[in-house]
């Protein structure tokens, strides 16, 4: 049986399963062992979890999502109440099979309901705006240097998560892709953003500021210039590389974090991103909790800096971002972990779909620009519903 | 020791990597202050953070109290904690200059940088020191060649020193050389 069929036979089953983009293809992971729901006392074990292995397996790992909200409460940040769907802070799968995919996923539902565009947005332009100032004032002031602020587009709708999954990566292969496909939720998501690759002691994160479309008149040295000269682009960039390399600082040993590349542009099938990477050499006996708490919630995606301003975005934000900003990845037995950002992604919980967006608010950020950027970032993933 | 306190900044524990390349540090919040530590240090560091030195009258007491008998290092929000102390206004700027590199130049002989001397600065702040400005023994060192704002300021008799850019950011060329050279002043 190829591996087409076999994918389509797996996923006509109705057995969960997950996808995670790999360096060559993709990787399938499915006949879970295992399902931890996660909340803010269990993880501690769960992190804390040490499993000798006589002979390894590659399938001696946990699979699966921290919610932003369990992120924020591990490094102690409370969120006030909020509108809530109640889906679980968090859920790792223990999977028994993992099998390589090639890039080229073929399937087609095309008996998959897709309805109209009826999504609704959260916070209309008017009220936008409003929050929008109000953060540029607490820029003026000094009390944060950058904001995200968070809008979601919904709508009722039951979608088939691999149909969806497969047209997506045919027009955006993103780097940290994955999708996840369980009996009352699934996700899909083209994120383009590692968070933390851990191997050994070597720890490395690779965040982006800037990205830009590809088309005939954009190359990739033009696309070079083209952030050099954006200065609020530049300015973001730089302040993330900071922030960054504070995060890994906080669990590397002295001397050992360095930027690795400095702000150099990756070139991905339809679009560039302006990226960074820093690494750095773990101190001894750092735990996998350490770990997260020292890079989670991942800065690129709340502001700087990170307390402050997550404290000023929960008194904002009235609905829980639950997948948002959160993180997908897997933990390996040895300790070994690869994380990235959920950005860019569906969650279907309860036949509702839900999409996030955010874009930063910097003291030279324009309103209408911001906006207009959320519904950009929302359309790629709102066009397939259609 | 060198006894750095954290104001909850994102950018603390890049001031702690780079300070440890001279001496042991420690490192604490702002609210979490260890006395013994304090009394222990050979230097304190008051880090950068968000909001402005009003915020923070535990640091100002800490500053008042140890001025004089510790050598005191101020970053960013740190350098305006200090010169707020000795009766400073810290006010907003025009220009916000957040992930910004800038050229800076020492500007006063007093200094133990070279008058004349340019630096490649990273900046991260929304507020500035309000001047004139007229303190005893407090000497305005270095400024940037474009705004004029202040950028660091000396007191050699008492060993306090100030830096309104972030010697510890990637944006700072040599910032290394900078922190060498107030710890061994």
């Amino acid at each position: 049986m190829n591996i087409t069929n076999q994918l389509t036979q797996l996923h006509n089953s109705g057995k969960p399963y997950i996808i995670y983009k790999s360096n060559k293809g993709f990787n399938l992971y499915t006949d879970f062992s295992k399902k931890i729901i996660l909340n803010n006392k269990n993880i501690y074990s769960f992190l804390n979890k040490k499993k000798k292995i006589k002979k390894s397996k590659n399938t001696d790992l946990f699979i699966g999502f921290f919610g932003y909200e369990l992120l924020n409460n591990l490094i102690g940040i409370k969120i006030p109440k909020q509108k809530n769907i109640n889906l679980p802070k968090g859920i790792f799968y223990k999977p028994e099979i993992k099998i390589s995919l090639p890039n080229n996923l073929n399937y087609r539902d095309d008996n998959c309901a897709k309805k109209k565009n009826n999504f609704k947005i959260n916070i209309n332009k008017k009220s936008y705006s409003k929050i929008f100032d109000k953060f540029k004032k607490k820029i003026k002031s000094g009390e944060t240097y950058q904001i995200k602020i968070c809008t979601k587009y919904k709508t009722i709708s039951k979608i088939n998560p691999l149909d969806f999954f497969c047209r997506l990566s045919k027009t955006n292969l993103a780097p940290e892709a994955f999708m996840i496909k369980d009996k009352n939720y699934s996700i899909i998501s083209c994120s383009p953003e590692n968070l933390v690759t851990k191997k050994g002691s070597l720890i490395t994160t690779k965040p982006i500021a800037g990205t830009v479309k590809k088309n005939k008149n954009m190359n990739k040295i033009k696309a070079l210039n083209y952030f050099k000269k954006n200065i609020k682009e530049t300015k973001e960039h730089n302040m993330i590389v900071d922030m960054e390399r504070n995060d890994l600082s906080r669990i590397c040993k002295v001397g050992t974090v360095k930027l690795s590349k400095a702000k150099v542009v990756e070139e991905y099938k339809d679009l560039f991103h302006y990226v960074s990477l820093i690494k750095g050499k773990l101190k001894k006996n750092t735990k996998n909790i350490d770990v997260i708490k020292a890079m989670m919630p991942g800065g690129s995606v709340i502001g700087c800096p990170k307390i402050n301003t997550l404290n000023l975005l929960n008194n904002q934000e009235k609905e829980n971002r639950n997948i948002y900003t959160g993180s997908f990845g897997y933990i390996k037995f040895n300790g070994d972990m690869r994380f990235n950002i959920i950005i860019r992604s569906i969650l279907n919980f309860k036949n509702i779909s839900e999409i996030s967006v955010a874009s930063g608010v910097v003291v030279d950020s324009n309103v209408q620009h911001e906006f207009n950027e959320n519904y950009i970032k929302a359309k790629a993933l709102i066009d397939l519903f259609k | 020791m060198i006894y750095l306190i954290d104001h909850n900044d994102s950018f603390t524990h890049n001031v702690v990597h780079q300070f440890s390349l001279f001496d042991k540090v420690e490192c604490d919040n702002y609210n979490n202050i260890s006395k013994n530590k304090l009394e222990k240090a050979s230097a304190i560091v008051l880090s950068p953070g968000p909001g402005s030195p009003k915020s923070y009258p535990i640091t100002s007491k800490i500053y008042r109290k140890f001025k004089g008998k510790k050598k005191i290092i101020g970053i960013c929000l740190g350098f305006q904690q200090i010169l707020f102390c000795e009766g400073a206004k810290i006010v907003e700027q025009k220009k916000i200059y957040h992930g910004f590199q800038s050229n800076i130049q020492v500007i006063s002989d007093k200094s133990l940088f070279k008058k004349g001397k340019k630096f490649k600065v990273g900046r991260y702040h929304s507020l500035k020191l309000k001047e004139p400005f007229k303190i005893k023994d407090f000497e305005i060192t270095m400024r940037c060649l474009e705004s004029k704002v202040a950028m660091s300021f000396e007191n050699n008799k008492n060993k306090i020193y100030g830096f309104q850019f972030h010697p510890e950011s990637f944006l700072t060329i040599n910032g290394n050389l900078l922190i060498k050279k107030i710890l061994s002043a």
